[in-house]
């Protein structure tokens, strides 16, 4: 059976009781005739079910969150030994030995990494004004982000209390594009882990990062959203492995 | 036979402390590891079956259904093996070792069946999880029953955008679910019958 938005918005009906009698009868007769609609009903059901509860899936989130802070701590005291023994004196060598080649790799790193940028930085879109509303100032903001006008945008909204994590992105993208990163850097950092920008907010930290070729800060989230398995994974991947190329 | 010790745990646990389930984790993953290693699992398993152990003493503990007759160490042992044990029958896997220290009493058996039941939560769950925050935003709010005006409304989405991004995601999380190997095994067990 194809999964159309249609088949979704009878089922969701009919599992949230929305349906007319006439209807709910009519829907009945179709499931108790069609097996794969009898299947992708109880599908649904069950997800509706299980996924329902809020509380639940909060506290799976904070132990994914826990069990990742772990491994992370389980890392970084692996590589401790390392330095804690005989092998500082040849770290020692090592290090200044990768001081000279870092000047060397660091002028054909950086026309890399700009061209990395250059490939994979789009600005985060705008999204269509939600009907129905007045236009307000914030949507002139918009306006001018859509026309790239980035220094019309940072004037109204850097020195605006509490913008929503959405227009932070804006901003930050803004100041991603008139060379003032560091201010992005703490915008994007700012948005919150249960913010519906999170997700964005990793991927512009990435590309300010990688902007300033700071290719050191850029892997823990580049695994990050490649673990994510969100909307950037694809991106993330292309870009982790043109880096270690 | 349960100590004030474990009662702490059960209500920090109940209570979403990040701090006592830091503890509760760092203390016990590693006799978890151990045994799921030893017998043909792998790290994802591992934290799966440790995870869905915890879930399950979540709700327990929420609810104030968990009675101990044992140590919560040792009734925990006892879920994480019989979650790990399950889904290896359901493979035609066989169990190597049962060194966990686990008397097979300390699991009522209703707590077996229990397992059984969920498993398929714990599928949902798992990659609920690895949607979007957005997805997991919209569908949220669907599965509370929400009409696609409400969540428009509390999202600041188009009624249109909210639509299209509710099948997108469901359509997604539905095929993650459908691809899910256990997911495939209880399906079977289910056409069976």
């Amino acid at each position: 059976m194809e999964r159309t938005p249609e088949i979704f918005e009878k089922i969701e009906a009919y599992l949230n009781n929305t349906l007319s009698q006439d209807e709910v009868l009519a829907f009945e007769k179709e499931i108790a005739n069609t097996v794969e609609l009898q299947n992708e009903v109880e599908k649904h059901r069950s997800l509706h079910q299980t996924l329902s509860d809020r509380d639940t899936l909060k506290f799976k989130e904070k132990l994914v969150t826990i069990s990742k802070k772990i491994k992370k701590e389980e890392e970084h005291s692996a590589s401790q030994p390392f330095f804690s023994s005989n092998w500082r004196i040849a770290a020692s060598i090592v290090i200044i030995l990768g001081i000279a080649s870092f000047f060397w790799y660091t002028f054909d790193s950086q026309n890399r990494t700009q061209e990395l940028y250059a490939t994979y930085y789009q600005p985060f879109p705008a999204e269509d004004i939600t009907r129905g509303k007045p236009i307000t100032e914030l949507q002139d903001v918009v306006s001018s982000y859509v026309n790239q006008n980035y220094t019309r945008v940072i004037e109204a909204l850097e020195n605006k209390a509490n913008i929503n994590d959405q227009y932070k992105l804006y901003l930050g993208n803004s100041y991603m594009n008139t060379n003032t990163e560091q201010k992005a850097i703490l915008l994007f950092e700012s948005i919150p882990e249960d913010s519906p920008y999170y997700e964005n907010s990793r991927w512009y930290l990435l590309l300010t990062y990688l902007k300033l070729g700071k290719i050191q800060k850029m892997k823990p989230l580049l695994n990050a959203i490649i673990q994510y398995n969100g909307l950037y994974k694809k991106d993330a991947i292309r870009l982790k492995e043109a880096l270690l190329d | 036979m349960s100590n004030a010790k474990d009662l702490k745990i059960l209500e920090g646990i109940a209570a979403g402390d990040e701090g006592t389930i830091t503890a509760f984790y760092k203390k016990n993953l590693p006799y978890i590891k151990g045994y799921i290693l030893q017998n043909s699992g792998n790290e994802e398993d591992v934290e799966d079956v440790f995870q869905d152990a915890m879930v399950l003493v979540y709700q327990k503990a929420k609810t104030d259904a968990l009675v101990l007759h044992s140590s919560l160490q040792t009734y925990f042992y006892g879920v994480c093996k019989n979650i790990w044990r399950n889904r290896l029958r359901k493979n035609k896997k066989i169990v190597r070792t049962d060194d966990l220290s686990v008397t097979t009493e300390s699991v009522h058996p209703a707590i077996i069946q229990e397992i059984e039941r969920n498993e398929r939560d714990h599928v949902y769950r798992k990659y609920f999880i690895r949607l979007s925050d957005r997805c997991k935003e919209v569908l949220s709010l669907v599965f509370e029953g929400k009409s696609m005006k409400e969540i428009s409304g509390i999202t600041g989405y188009s009624e249109t955008y909210t639509r299209k991004k509710k099948f997108e995601c469901k359509q997604s999380l539905i095929h993650m679910i459908e691809k899910d190997p256990i997911y495939k095994e209880l399906q079977q067990i289910l056409e069976k019958k």
